[in-house]
């Protein structure tokens, strides 16, 4: 388990952070300046905080009480940064072994062989980084960062410079980390979506300070939650009652304020209380129930407000609870939709996310 | 082609260079990493009196070395004393002199060179295990070698044409001190050198254009990467 209480004096605000780590994988989730990478830095030892204490699987990395602070290379805890930070002079392979090295034999958990099978680098292993696309840059940083054999990963918004498509097929590799080579990680991003691929488990950071911590579901309408929710991926989250399950046809009934959904298999026993994510740009506006369509869903609701966030066109439905919908100011226009509305959300099976019970 | 005189003059103008070349290296990737990557109060001052030799006379150059380093100078006795070196009026007194005059050149290059690597590499390298200086050998020096490299031609270079400051210095001993610049003037004042002259510096042009030349290629190539 990871404990960090620490306080950092920034140039415009300061870290002020206790928080607990106890589950494989946290996320760390803010809006930009918030105090992410920074806080990653305090863990890894890059940056040296003002006064507090760091503590791993109850090993000091750092206490101003105790006055240690360990030097990077000695806390072994491996770095995924945003920008993939592959040294330009080396080969695949001996990025790949750079931190490998440095260790010694009894140290390692993973040998090269595992990680590159793991990652599927075989193809890249004597290319320099100069002739790699982003989504190989990132697979070569992470499984650098594995081979160190580090008791926890830190990592940066990895896959924020790669196009969906990509982050699509990284994730399930971060995956494999978490499961197969259990290597507790601290996650920092901005897509909702990119951390429930994950993880339930958030800390909300806020300029510097901890807003919420916990399971996300249970954190994301807090008042200081929502406002970056949305504004970064837009998760709409209900609470549902879960009906029936149909494990051959991988669905799952619920219903939400008398309306019911079908939802992708979740195997808890009928007659709980779930939470259910869905994103606002899956959802489909439409006045009339149509005909002839594949999608089973539609929640019948009234146009609250249509808004603009930051960029964003955004027409808030109330169905019981408010859904953000995202749309193009063409379709606002062509469906002539105005507050007051009556209008039908379209949603499909496969976009809807199951989250943990309601408490 | 060469007399044998001739040849001695050549061989101790490439000794004297290689030799200031090593003996710059250290200083110039330590105060080029300080000036590149620390901030510092006086840093600005550290600058000038680095690059102080590229504008000073030459002669000047040789003046000050001469009061610091000869027998009664500040350090000669020192120097001499303790390490045993002998440096006015000696080969190694050249080597100093024209190192002195090369050193801003060296600097340069090898600071433009470490201020070209990312520092977050450095950062990169000590999450995977590597102590600082390691971080530092492997990563950033390792990148910047191409910019070592350069500034060690043209400091090269620049040793082999040192007139002021080497005769100011060493004076212009046949055999121990008379490098290619030196030994030319000396066969100017010559009644019928103008041939050894001729040869001499043709034999320069061709050594300078070579190291220039060598340098501008690796420059090249590194703004290519």
């Amino acid at each position: 388990m990871l404990s960090i209480r620490v306080t950092k004096s920034l140039s415009d605000f300061t870290l002020d952070v206790a928080v607990d780590c106890p589950y494989p994988v946290t996320a760390v989730f803010g809006p930009s300046g918030a105090g992410k990478t920074t806080l990653l830095n305090l863990v890894a030892g890059l940056l040296r905080p003002d006064r507090g204490e760091i503590r791993i699987d109850g090993e000091c990395l750092f206490s101003t009480e105790e006055k240690i602070d360990l030097p990077p290379e000695r806390r072994r805890i491996g770095y995924v940064f945003q920008d993939d930070l592959l040294f330009p002079h080396l080969t695949v392979m001996h990025n790949l072994r750079y931190g490998y090295g440095l260790l010694s034999p009894g140290q390692r958990r993973f040998n090269v062989a595992q990680v590159v099978d793991l990652l599927e680098l075989q193809p890249l292993l004597d290319r320099r980084p100069g002739r790699l696309s982003g989504g190989e840059r990132q697979r070569v940083a992470l499984g650098r960062a594995i081979l160190t054999s580090p008791r926890l990963l830190l990592m940066d918004e990895p896959l924020a410079s790669l196009d969906q498509g990509l982050k699509d097929r990284i994730i399930p590799y971060l995956r494999h980390i978490r499961s197969d080579l259990r290597i507790p990680m601290l996650y920092v991003s901005h897509s909702v979506a990119e951390i429930l691929g994950l993880t339930g488990q958030v800390i909300v950071l806020k300029r510097g300070h901890v807003v919420a911590s916990g399971d996300f579901f249970n954190v994301a309408h807090l008042p200081d939650v929502l406002p970056l929710v949305e504004a970064h991926g837009f998760e709409n989250v209900l609470p549902v009652d879960l009906l029936s399950n149909d494990a051959d046809r991988g669905v799952s009934r619920v219903r939400h304020r008398g309306q019911e959904l079908l939802a992708p298999y979740c195997a808890r026993p009928p007659g709980r209380r779930i939470f259910i994510g869905i994103r606002a740009n899956d959802i489909i506006l439409c006045r009339n129930r149509p005909e002839g369509l594949s999608i089973r869903n539609a929640l019948k609701g009234r146009i609250m407000e249509i808004a603009n966030v930051g960029g964003k066109h955004l027409v808030y439905v109330d169905v019981g609870k408010r859904l953000a919908v995202e749309v193009t100011p063409e379709a606002v226009e062509a469906l002539a939709l105005k507050a007051g509305d009556f209008i039908l959300c379209l949603i499909k099976t496969h976009s809807i996310r199951i989250g943990p019970d309601v408490e | 082609m060469l007399n044998s005189q001739e040849w001695g003059v050549l061989a101790l103008s490439v000794r004297v260079g290689i030799c200031c070349v090593l003996l710059s290296l250290p200083p110039a990737v330590l105060l080029g990493w300080l000036l590149a990557r620390i901030e510092f109060r006086g840093k600005l001052l550290l600058d000038g009196i680095c690059h102080l030799p590229l504008v000073l006379p030459p002669v000047v150059t040789g003046y000050l070395l001469l009061t610091v380093f000869s027998r009664s100078g500040l350090l000669g006795g020192f120097v001499e004393g303790v390490l045993g070196l002998r440096l006015a009026f000696d080969w190694k007194g050249a080597v100093l002199a024209s190192a002195v005059v090369g050193f801003p050149l060296m600097l340069r290059a090898v600071r433009l060179a470490i201020e070209g690597v990312d520092p977050r590499l450095e950062r990169a390298a000590r999450t995977l295990g590597a102590g600082p200086l390691r971080a530092f050998g492997t990563v950033t020096l390792r990148l910047a070698s191409p910019g070592l490299l350069v500034g060690s031609l043209l400091a090269f270079a620049r040793s082999l044409g040192e007139f002021g400051a080497t005769i100011a210095f060493v004076s212009n001993i046949p055999g121990e001190t008379q490098t290619l610049p030196l030994a030319i003037f000396a066969f100017l004042s010559q009644p019928g050198g103008e041939a050894g002259v001729a040869r001499l510096a043709a034999i320069s042009v061709i050594l300078s254009l070579i190291a220039l030349v060598a340098s501008e290629a690796v420059a090249r190539r590194m703004r290519r990467r």
